[in-house]
């Protein structure tokens, strides 16, 4: 995630604020680098220049030089080229510091002003065409170098030829001309050689201050751009990094794993050495540590945190975000529970608010002073508010969780108690009737049937009332719905109804008017079969003897129509709209079957919403009723053809 | 009679109801069974030792849920070392509300349900009677 520093190193922190002069310096050490081996592609030209030079003003101009020192100067240039090259290969190789560079680069620099006087001295001196050639080693010093260092190169040019110049003036030093370029006296020449030298001497300052001035320009030109793209860079981090926040939020709903990614976020996204999270417990006196991040030896706060004292607590709790730069020295930490947190520096404090109030406090650590600055402060109390509405939605869920599994086993304990004495009673009313426990008269024993039927009435409703509230809390779908074949749950229910259809010489009919037999819905066995047994067996109970009750079912495009359609007594209108009320019973039904409930139905629908389904009726008083229930279609077997298959 | 009395088959209930152990006991005795009662799991499987009964009716909900079962896999336990192997043989059966009670569904399973018979509650004496004669013939 860092920055590639020059030389290896990286810099760690993501958003480590660099200074404009900080990148500038390291500009110059990156550039040194790809300058050196630059220079020495360069030299290359330059020793075969001054070979081929020498060759052509030899042989074409018959200009009388030193031609052995001349051709003696290309060469060694070469020569300490070849070196450079060979040495400068092998630390590249081995990843060699930018110190190492820099010497090479100054021995370079020395070399070749030592190779640029000698030649400056043995082509003539102050009559030498190559004095210009000093102008390409004050460029090339201004790029390699900082402008200072171009300065004072072009004035150890200035003194350099100057020097020579003197010298040779004075007789101190012998005058090596060429033959027949210049008039030989020139070199005594005062007004000439003052004439060379001032120009020379402005030419070499004036250069080295632009080539200086443009380079250093460039060079902030570019530091701008690395910072610009730094910041965007660190922008875009914390953007991701919030996202992902984002992600957490929405991924999960438990509680644990929503504290713990956002820890783990959290530090990632800081560079943090370790971050937690403290809760206010159920009293709002203490902060619980409920989640930690980062490696098990920074000493982090892992006790709970006295809300009402703890200075750092107290500010964080009012809604501000809390910055220790140096967490021994602040007055913040006076509690003897910070003595132990020797290591830690900085610390980042926010407070997580849900609904207004505060609920607890996110904190960043790291072992550097001064780590967190400004941004990492903005930057964690969005961190804060994100995290605030996941940790509260995981809170909420997990309260609405454990309240539904009270009433799964509030429910599930009910039933047995209100079911065993009923069951009991059953059983004690049996054993008079059933006479063993001696002869009763036919009067005791009707009194007895009598109490039976209620005491199984009584059975009934409570099952009834058990379902409608198992229903409710989901304990139908306690096992987790899955696909489940429609076709299978009614031809097990039709089944189960023949026998009874028969007796009251009903027709009962199951019409599958679909392609494939493989229609699947989400649902669960249990809760399939309930829906319809309560709907086959009303329609078998209303209708009367003779009649006819047909179910069909039809593939729409999303869902599966089941209709269970009777020639039954049918609903009175005015009925309709309480049919599906707990209790609620029609008063013609209650005509003809004394004893119900009045919960069937209610179960049904309810068990129907919870499989995202819907129920209709259509009735006409005397004719017959038939329910329509549409259930959301999980999948669809491709259509089975095959007579084998319809078989089977 | 005393002779008649020597040769009644032994049947024992384990049921922490006592109404319920009254509905079992009655027709069980007018069938001509000599039964006895114990009032929860750690009796009953005292009074197997002791009486060394003919027949076991267990009920499977007593103090815990499956206080039942944890009788029924003591008895019936393959364990070469099981305290309870003399009586190993014995066969049980079984009073369940849990059809009802829960989506569950048992049936006598010779590993983990080692009983002979499940019978719903409420239970029809008749039922329970003709069960019994099944299991203990002559």
């Amino acid at each position: 995630m860092g920055l590639p520093k020059p030389g290896g190193e990286t810099i760690d922190h993501p958003y480590l604020t660099v200074t404009q002069t900080e990148i500038s310096h390291n500009l110059v050490e990156a550039e040194l680098v790809a300058s050196v081996s630059w220079l020495i592609k360069l030299r290359w030209i330059a020793g075969a220049g001054v070979l081929l030079a020498t060759w052509i003003v030899r042989s074409l101009f018959q200009v009388g030089a030193p031609f052995a020192i001349l051709s003696g100067i290309g060469i060694a240039i070469l020569v300490y080229n070849t070196i450079f090259f060979l040495y400068e290969r092998r630390a590249k190789q081995r990843g060699a510091t930018t110190k190492e560079f820099r010497s090479l680069a100054i021995w370079q620099t020395a070399l070749d002003w030592i190779a640029m006087t000698l030649l400056f001295h043995y082509s003539g001196g102050v009559e030498s065409p190559a004095i210009w050639y000093f102008i390409f080693h004050i460029i090339i010093a201004a790029i390699f170098f900082s402008r200072g260092v171009a300065f004072l190169l072009s004035l150890l040019s200035i003194l350099l030829v100057g020097g020579t110049v003197l010298f040779e003036y004075l007789g101190w030093l012998p005058h090596r001309p060429l033959q027949n370029y210049l008039p030989v006296s020139l070199y005594r020449s005062p007004i000439y050689i003052l004439g060379v030298l001032s120009f020379f001497s402005t030419t070499a300052i004036f250069v080295a201050f632009l080539v200086g001035s443009i380079q250093e320009r460039l060079r902030r030109r570019e530091a701008e751009v690395i910072q610009l793209s730094e910041n965007l860079q660190r922008a875009t981090l914390r953007l991701q990094a919030i996202n992902e926040i984002f992600k957490v939020i929405s991924s999960t709903l438990d509680l644990k794993q929503v504290l713990e990614r956002l820890v783990g976020t959290t530090a990632q996204a800081m560079g943090a050495r370790a971050c937690s999270i403290h809760m206010l417990d159920k009293s709002g006196l203490y902060l619980e540590p409920v989640a930690t991040y980062g490696p098990s030896d920074v000493n982090i706060h892992k006790g709970a945190i006295d809300a009402l004292t703890h200075p750092l607590a107290k500010e964080a709790l009012s809604g501000k975000v809390v910055n220790i730069p140096s967490a021994p020295q602040s007055s913040l930490f006076q509690s003897p529970l910070e003595s132990s947190r020797e290591g830690i520096q900085s610390i980042l404090c926010a407070p997580l608010i849900g609904k207004g109030r505060p609920i607890g406090i996110l904190l960043a650590y790291h072992e550097e002073p001064s780590y967190f600055n400004k941004e990492d402060e903005e930057f964690i109390s969005a961190i804060a508010a994100q995290g605030s509405i996941a940790i509260e939605n995981a809170m909420a869920y997990q309260a609405m969780s454990e309240l539904d599994q009270m009433k799964s086993q509030f429910i599930h304990t009910a039933t047995h108690e209100l079911r065993s004495p009923v069951s009991v009673t059953r059983s004690l009313l049996r054993t008079i009737t059933a006479g063993y426990a001696g002869e009763i008269t036919a009067q005791q024993k009707e009194i007895l049937e009598r109490a039976t039927r209620r005491i199984e009435f009584l059975q009934k409703l409570i099952d009834d009332l058990l379902d409608l509230a198992a229903g409710k809390v989901g304990g139908f779908m306690a096992q987790g719905t899955q696909p489940v074949s429609v076709k299978e749950a009614i031809e097990k229910v039709v089944d189960r109804f023949k026998i009874p259809a028969q007796e009251k010489s009903i027709e009962l009919r199951f019409e599958w008017n679909c392609l494939s037999n493989g229609l699947y819905v989400k649902a669960t066995v249990e809760a399939l079969d309930r829906i319809f047994n309560n709907l086959i067996s009303n329609a078998i109970k209303y209708t009367p003897n003779g009649g006819q009750v047909v179910v069909t079912i039809e593939s729409l495009d999303r869902e599966v129509h089941i209709a269970i359609k009777d020639s039954g007594i049918g609903i009175p209108p005015e009925s309709l709209p309480h049919l599906f009320k707990e209790f609620y019973r029609a008063p013609n039904a209650k005509e003809i079957v004394a004893e119900g409930t009045g919960l069937g139905l209610a179960i049904t629908k309810d068990l129907i919403q919870q499989l995202n389904g819907r129920i209709t009726v259509e009735s006409q008083l005397g004719l017959g009723t038939t329910f329509h229930v549409f259930l959301p279609l999980a999948a669809v077997e491709a259509p089975t053809l095959s007579p084998m298959e319809e078989l089977r | 009679m005393e002779e008649r009395e020597m040769t009644k088959k032994h049947i024992l209930i384990i049921d922490d109801d006592a109404d319920q152990r009254l509905t079992v006991r009655l027709p069980l005795e007018a069938a001509g069974y000599q039964v006895s009662e114990a009032k929860s799991s750690e009796e009953g499987l005292e009074l197997v030792k002791q009486l060394k009964p003919d027949l076991i009716v267990l009920d499977v909900m007593m103090d815990t849920a499956t206080a039942g079962f944890q009788v029924a896999l003591a008895l019936h336990s393959p364990d070469p070392k099981s305290e309870y192997k003399e009586y190993r043989n014995i066969p049980i059966i079984m009073l369940t509300a849990i059809h009802t009670t829960t989506p569950l569904r048992f049936a006598p399973d010779a590993d983990y349900l080692p009983v002979e018979v499940f019978l719903e509650k409420p239970v029809d004496p008749e039922v329970l009677v003709a069960k019994v004669k099944e299991l203990l013939p002559n």
